[in-house]
């Protein structure tokens, strides 16, 4: 790829992932009428939010809040209860055009299809490649809302952000590194094959140090040590912590015999949705970029 | 008199009783119990040098237990991870059984167990309420916080039972309902925020995983100042075996070593549960297997259960990692040993010596309604106004309306099959319910108890596990195939017995503990597919449309119709065996009928509002409390008042936190614990 395409890209990219909006109000304008979609998930609801066409109603605000974070979620858009259990009745009086959901809720579609044309879309599913299932269901959704070009351009800066962290990281990426999520001081969720962590460490060329199975939602859930296994690798962990887990670590012999405590090679990343779409995966190549530039400058 | 095998030995020599000491054993050796004990250890120790094998050369063993080389990780994982996990692991096996074999020798019950008064429920609850609502508390620790939920839930189970002398089985069933209620809280809470409590859900399940000795550290001293307590107590412990009038002629203060005595067993069932979460079974499993091994005094039950139940989490654990390789936390051991323990137990059932059957009601005068027909006319008109409100009243967008018109049309589509569900469901359980309780004359006695529920809750979680797609007809097949496979086991059991009260009981708790077990296990691997099954174990209504509505209503009339047959059984059954039989009736197949009919409610109703409301047992006390005494009003009474009490919680649970909603069972249950609470004080 030339490096002026790049440059242009990048450029887009900036805009894409720090200013969702400003370039999205004007093109919104023009538009006759929005679809009322309701979006049953957050990797969706933040591609169509990328889009520049928000969902009506979503489910759990709180989640987004705690697990997905950014983009930041318009305050007048609708919560309609828990994932599992959309307040059916709230989602009629809504008077959504179409509903967005995933595979994991076919137990409730025929419910919401008494409400709205439902259409299923997934991420995650036993044959992995999340990212590559993000790409299309970003085309997909692109062409529901009318917003191809936005679509496209949204691929195009998300690969483009890739290559440019590539090249930052190269110096960078000879070690190894676990990706893990708290779950109590003993335990931790590693992400492995099938995650979206893994297809990002993929083309920021960076190596999971968890090669090991994972469920078909991309991680595993072990024991602290079960992180020994590699001598050289560095963890990154994500917020949010569940409370109690930095405090007692920290006295654990075990803990502080593991490969990277000794050599200092831990980094603490912002919560990034692990079950997310293309802005998610950009999100986490991102934080984890500057975490790691960030431990290369403290030397 | 409800002895149990222990106290009845002992009757017959009591002599030698009052003289029992810890090693009286020496001259009247449990053959039985030693053997089994020394082929578990035999087993835990081949499957520990195994595991060791896979982690460490032999020839570091000694130095990774003395001085493990720091740079070594391998070194380090042995000696701070393999080795105190197996210290914690027999700690917590011996604790329990000595736990579990003063609870059944002070209770004089064989059902007794760490489950059974509620002890292990409380400080499950504690951590979870703090977790969520209080998470600077977990900074004193979370040991701290769970022993007090521990002795609050048996405080409690101590004031519902204190009127009655803490006579054996109402402790047992106080602390089934307060195991029952902190568990039904701790499930609303996963429900209502379960992306914080993955964490809760490990511990919960009892994962035995160390990263150093502190665990071990804080365990010693405390169990052993507490086994120290039982030991010095034998001779008085003994007592509590015998009569009341007995003992009390003896001159042993029977209140004071009765509480002495359930004190030092809570306060160890609290020590593992803070230190390691809930160990299914180990408890009951290692004092019973004790009895059966042939310790007849107590002072050889309390050297025998320990070692058995040490050597049993020892084995088991070791055999846990052998499965999910070193340190695997994947199969919490905890709830591994349920999944064991329950099979266990279900086979030991009929060589069990319970002593004599006898109608456990506690001989209590209550009401009797002059004029049952307005007691029915009253709680019918309270269900009629009830239905209304569910139909109509609710809020939405806008805040609280009544809906008219046009506008109703829509919701009232939403809400008919939901308030026709509940309804039937709620009706069947009662029914179901009173026809358990007439049956076996115990007050405890309800479908849930039965392991019928269980049973479907098991094929529930077989088909969205083992089929890729499993809708919603297919989920409703296998839940049927299950109630009705646990009811065979629970019959096969009873067969034995003649459908004895206590053994169907026995066996149901088995099938539900295995049960819980199985919800933990998956759930502490993480799987979303989890939630979907605690969605609908937690009893919610949410996915019923029309044809499941007329579905479950269409069943319920059906067995309404059948009801009317099994009344004057249902009025002579209470009687005793003897009475049915001296009036001619055939005693095991009027038992085999009135299981068949119960098993039939209990999978239909189960199907809707899940395993865990406990309407069943609380709709015929209350119509029992409100002065019905004969069986056909008693059943018409309980059968709309669990109509009325599952009508009410769907409701609440549809509006309470609107656009959130609370299942109608968990709802069920966390009003209707509190009433049958009142009424057992009463």
């Amino acid at each position: 790829m030339p490096d002026h395409t790049c440059r242009m890209t990048r450029r887009q990219a900036l805009g894409l992932f720090t200013l969702p909006f400003a370039g999205m109000a004007s093109a919104a304008t023009a538009e006759p009428r929005r679809p009322r979609i309701v979006c049953l998930d957050d990797g969706l609801a933040e591609t169509l939010l990328m889009l520049g066409v928000p969902p009506v109603a979503i489910a759990d605000r709180q989640v987004w809040e705690t697990w997905v974070v950014e983009p930041p979620l318009p305050p007048d858009i609708a919560d309609v209860g828990t994932l599992l259990e959309p307040n059916l009745e709230l989602l009629q009086q809504l008077k959504p055009d179409i509903i967005l959901s995933t595979p994991y809720l076919d137990g409730i579609k025929p419910l919401l299809e008494r409400v709205a044309p439902v259409m299923t879309i997934g991420l995650y599913t036993e044959a992995g490649q999340p990212y590559r299932r993000a790409l299309e269901a970003t085309r997909q959704l692109a062409r529901l809302v009318g917003k191809e070009s936005e679509g496209e351009a949204l691929i195009a800066a998300t690969d483009a952000y890739f290559s440019d962290i590539r090249r930052q990281l190269a110096p960078l990426s000879a070690r190894p590194i676990y990706v893990v999520s708290f779950m109590d001081p003993r335990n931790v969720r590693v992400y492995g094959k099938k995650s979206l962590f893994q297809e990002v460490f993929d083309r920021i060329g960076l190596s999971n140090a968890w090669t090991a199975e994972t469920n078909y939602w991309g991680f595993s859930t072990v024991g602290v040590d079960g992180l020994a296994t590699s001598s050289d690798a560095r963890l990154a962990y994500l917020e949010p912590l569940p409370e109690g887990a930095g405090g007692t670590l920290t006295e654990s012999p075990v803990w502080n015999a593991m490969p990277f405590v000794r050599n200092r090679s831990i980094m603490r990343l912002p919560a990034v949705l692990m079950f997310g779409a293309l802005p998610s995966a950009a999100r986490f190549a991102r934080v984890l970029a500057s975490a790691m530039i960030a431990e290369a400058a403290r030397g | 008199m409800a002895e149990d095998a222990a106290a009845i030995a002992q009757e017959g020599k009591p002599a030698s009783a009052g003289r029992a000491s810890p090693w009286s054993f020496l001259g009247n050796q449990p053959v039985g119990a030693i053997l089994l004990c020394a082929m578990l250890l035999a087993a835990a120790l081949a499957a520990t040098v195994s595991n060791l094998t896979v982690q460490l050369p032999a020839a570091l063993w000694l130095q990774s237990l003395a001085a493990p080389d720091v740079a070594d990780m391998r070194q380090v994982l042995v000696h701070y991870a393999f080795l105190p996990r197996l210290a914690v692991s027999l700690l917590c096996g011996a604790a329990l059984g000595l736990a579990g074999t003063v609870l059944q020798q002070v209770l004089r019950n064989p059902l007794a167990s760490p489950e059974t008064v509620g002890v292990s429920a409380g400080a499950y609850l504690a951590l979870a309420l703090a977790t969520l609502l209080s998470p600077s508390l977990l900074a004193f620790g979370r040991e701290w916080i769970a022993l007090a939920g521990a002795f609050t839930a048996f405080a409690a189970v101590f004031a519902l039972s204190w009127h009655k002398g803490l006579s054996p089985l109402s402790v047992v069933l106080a602390g089934l309902v307060v195991s029952l209620y902190a568990g039904a809280i701790g499930a609303a809470l996963i429900v209502l925020r379960h992306e914080w409590l993955a964490s809760l859900f490990i511990w919960g399940a009892g994962s035995l995983g160390q990263q150093d000795w502190s665990t071990t550290l804080w365990l010693l001293p405390r169990i052993g100042t507490a086994a120290l307590a039982i030991f010095l107590m034998v001779r008085p412990l003994t007592l509590l075996g015998l009569d009341d009038e007995g003992a009390r002629s003896l001159g042993v203060p029977l209140g004071a070593y009765r509480f002495a005595g359930l004190a030092a067993a809570v306060a160890l069932i609290a020590f593992v549960v803070a230190a390691v979460g809930v160990i299914g079974f180990v408890g009951l499993a290692a004092a019973t297997l004790a009895r059966i091994g042939g310790a007849r005094r107590l002072g050889q039950q309390l050297v025998m259960a320990p070692l058995i139940g040490g050597a049993l989490l020892w084995a088991a654990d070791q055999a846990v990692q052998i499965a999910t390789g070193p340190q695997g936390d994947l199969l919490p051991t905890g709830a591994i040993t349920a999944l064991l323990g329950a099979p266990l137990l279900l086979w030991l059932l009929p060589r069990l010596a319970l002593g004599l059957e006898t109608p456990a009601l506690t001989a209590e005068p209550l009401p009797r309604a002059s004029r049952p027909g307005l007691v029915l006319a009253a709680i019918g008109l309270g269900l009629l106004l009830l239905l209304g409100l569910a139909l109509l009243y609710g809020p939405g967008p806008h805040g609280w309306t009544f809906a008219f018109g046009d506008e109703l049309r829509p919701l009232l589509s939403w809400r008919w099959p939901r308030v026709l569900a509940a309804l039937s469901a709620g009706a069947m359980l009662a029914l179901a319910g009173l026809m358990m309780q007439r049956l076996t004359g115990n007050p405890m006695a309800s479908p849930e108890v039965l392991g019928i529920s269980a049973g479907a809750a098991l094929g529930m979680i077989v088909a969205l596990f083992a089929l890729s797609d499993a809708g919603r007809p297919v989920q409703t097949a296998a839940a049927t195939i299950g109630a009705f496979a646990a009811l065979l086991v629970t019959l096969a059991i009873g067969r034995r017995a003649a459908y004895a009260p206590e053994r169907l009981l026995l066996a149901g708790v088995a099938l539900t503990a295995l049960f819980d077990a199985l919800i933990l296990v998956l759930t502490a691997t993480g799987d979303p597919r989890a939630m979907l099954l605690l969605n609908w174990l937690t009893g919610s209504t949410y996915g019923v449309d029309v044809s499941a509505a007329l579905l479950t209503g269409g069943i319920a009339v059906c067995l309404f119709a059948l009801a009317p047959l099994f009344m004057r059984w249902l009025d002579i059954l209470p009687l005793g065996s003897a009475a049915v039989q001296g009036l001619g009736i055939n005693l095991k197949g009027t038992r085999l009928l009135v299981l068949l009919m119960v098993a039939a409610l209990t999978a239909a109703s189960t199907l809707i509002v899940g395993p865990l409301t406990f309407i069943g047992l609380m709709a015929p006390h209350l119509a029992r409390r409100l002065g019905l005494s004969r069986a056909l009003p008693q059943a018409i009474g309980a059968v709309l008042a669990g109509a009325l009490i599952m009508v009410a919680a769907d409701w609440i649970g549809r509006t309470a936190i609107f656009p959130r909603q609370i299942p109608a069972g968990l709802v069920a249950t966390l009003i209707g614990g509190p009433v049958l609470m009142w009424l057992l004080r009463r």
